[in-house]
């Protein structure tokens, strides 16, 4: 019986194997078309821009003998004066200060912004949304020229540039931790008949705390970064040494500068990166 | 006289969604342990949050106490809120707060922002809340964090907070489906004290229904947003229960 059925198997025509595809006629065209149109605008946009190809590949051995030649050694002394120094010291503050007024202003705005927290789904929702939208569609850079143009040089408009660029950096972040939270207590407090400050207060921020700390740390450690730069317009800061430098063609004070905020940003990035491992445990 | 009239209750969750309860009336007494049964879907958890208007009906009448109220502007609901207590299937303890802080929670409809911003609660506030703690039997744990607590414990915790809004209803929503059966019998039993002690009338949905039979005087069944049966818990009989869990819900 057995043998039978087998010896008739392997007299039949293997029957052809069943097809599959993963992409069915017309995705697999769209998928195929969208390819083949990126590749098309990849060569078509270094054309267009008449990238020369050949000085990309030849870039690597310049930098070497430029850096060589031009950039080292870094000019350690320049760096370690008090002139310099004390507008390093100014820019660890106005970053500090950028970062606190931002993220005291991104608190509400957050909330606001948050759709499942906001006390108006139809009015103040969209309006926090647009907001924080707009303090980010502007670069800091952009803010720090608008500043420097209405209030002058220094701090001051360095530390407005950092506050702006912080609402929108840190008030998109809190919203979309608010948003994430167990609604369970919210509905637990809100049947205590509290209002929607201490719904806020007691539901909410217990549960956003440790993450709106590690948001804080972080929003320091960017507006750090972006506080060195700021100064190039005038805004206050290391930034300005920067700027002159270029000018002046100092080259070898520029790689030291360079090289003090390279230092800095790591220093600044190690810390943050330790407290917020310190702030995660502490849940 | 009833202290909680429902008449012709209707939910829907949207404009074209399907209708979630479909007429719902019933009356609470001032005495009642009221248990509403039913099948997983069938509505049981809209009911009772309509009550403090945690869920908003689109249509029907409610009235606590003589008080209208589906007609309050939100001041107002606030204020009602407060004499309504409410307790969780899934607890709904703030994790990250202490079990003292979790409980005096509940007096935050009876306190400023002000207050409630610096946790400045006052001396009675404080008193009471340790009070009701040793009624609960939690006095060893009031500064342990809520998450640090177990299952049953922590359904103390929430009775406790519910306990010092001083209600004059309680709501209870699964007060036991996150618990094991020994603990959930323990529950119902001090929920059962408590409300004797209080004189508060409690209003609760439970899908366990042995300890429906067992501890609540009467039963509404509602199945897929039509109210089923409604009496005392003595008419309720097998075949009854069979029609209310008739219908599979997936």
């Amino acid at each position: 019986m057995v043998s039978r059925t087998t010896a008739q198997a392997r007299t039949e025509p293997k029957p052809a194997p069943r097809e599959w595809r993963r992409f069915k006629f017309p995705e697999s065209l769209y998928k195929w078309a969208g390819l083949m149109a990126a590749l098309l605008f990849l060569s078509y946009s270094i054309v267009y821009l008449n990238i020369p190809l050949e000085r990309f590949f030849n870039m690597f051995g310049r930098v070497g003998t430029l850096i060589t030649d031009r950039y080292y050694p870094p000019e350690m002394e320049y760096v370690t004066e008090p002139d310099y120094l004390s507008s390093v010291f100014d820019t660890i503050q106005m970053a500090y200060l950028g970062a606190l007024f931002g993220m005291a202003a991104a608190i509400p705005l957050g909330w606001f912004g948050s759709y499942n927290m906001t006390p108006s789904r139809r009015f103040v929702y969209p309006f926090a949304r647009f907001v924080a939208m707009c303090t980010r569609a502007v670069h800091e850079t952009i803010w720090a020229i608008l500043f420097v143009t209405i209030l002058g040089f220094g701090m001051m408009a360095g530390v407005l540039a950092l506050t702006m660029f912080c609402i929108g950096f840190a008030g998109k972040l809190f919203a979309e931790e608010i948003e994430a939270i167990d609604m369970g207590p919210v509905e637990a407090i809100r049947s205590t008949g509290a209002s929607e400050l201490a719904v806020m207060v007691y539901g909410v921020f217990p549960q956003v705390r440790v993450a709106f700390t590690g948001i804080g740390i972080y929003t320091w450690d960017v507006a750090f970064r972006a506080a060195t730069v700021v100064g190039f317009f005038g805004a206050g800061g290391m930034g300005w040494y920067l700027k002159r430098n270029v000018l002046q063609i100092e080259t070898t004070r520029v790689s030291a500068i360079l090289v003090s905020i390279i230092l800095l940003v790591l220093v600044s990035e190690a810390v943050s990166a330790w407290a917020r491992a310190r702030v995660a445990k502490a849940k | 006289m009833s202290i909680l009239s429902v008449r012709d209750l209707r939910v829907r969750y949207s404009a074209s969604g399907p209708e979630i309860l479909k007429g719902i009336s019933f009356d609470v007494e001032a005495d009642d342990f009221f248990a509403i049964i039913g099948p997983s879907g069938a509505g049981k958890s809209t009911l009772i949050r309509c009550i403090n208007r945690l869920v908003e009906p689109i249509s029907g009448k409610i009235t606590l106490y003589g008080t209208d109220v589906l007609s309050l502007n939100s001041r107002k609901l606030r204020r009602l809120r407060r004499d309504i207590g409410m307790i969780f299937q899934e607890f709904n303890l703030v994790d990250r707060m202490s079990v003292m802080d979790n409980v005096l929670s509940g007096r935050l409809g009876y306190v400023s922002n002000f207050t409630a911003l610096f946790r400045l609660f006052s001396k009675e506030d404080i008193g009471s809340a340790l009070s009701v703690l040793d009624r609960v039997g939690l006095s060893d744990h009031v500064d342990k964090r809520a998450d640090q607590l177990s299952g049953g414990q922590r359904q103390r915790v929430g009775i406790a907070r519910a306990l010092m809004q001083n209600p004059k209803l309680l709501l209870l929503d699964e007060p036991t489906s996150s618990l094991d059966p020994k603990i959930s019998r323990e529950v119902m039993a001090l929920i059962i004290e408590i409300a004797a002690e209080y004189k508060v009338p409690i209003l609760c949905n439970i899908h366990d229904v042995q300890l429906a039979l067992e501890f609540c005087n009467k039963i509404i069944g509602l199945q897929d947003g039509v109210k089923m049966f409604d009496g005392p818990t003595s008419k309720m009989n097998s075949k009854k229960l069979d029609e209310i869990y008739a219908m599979e819900v997936l």
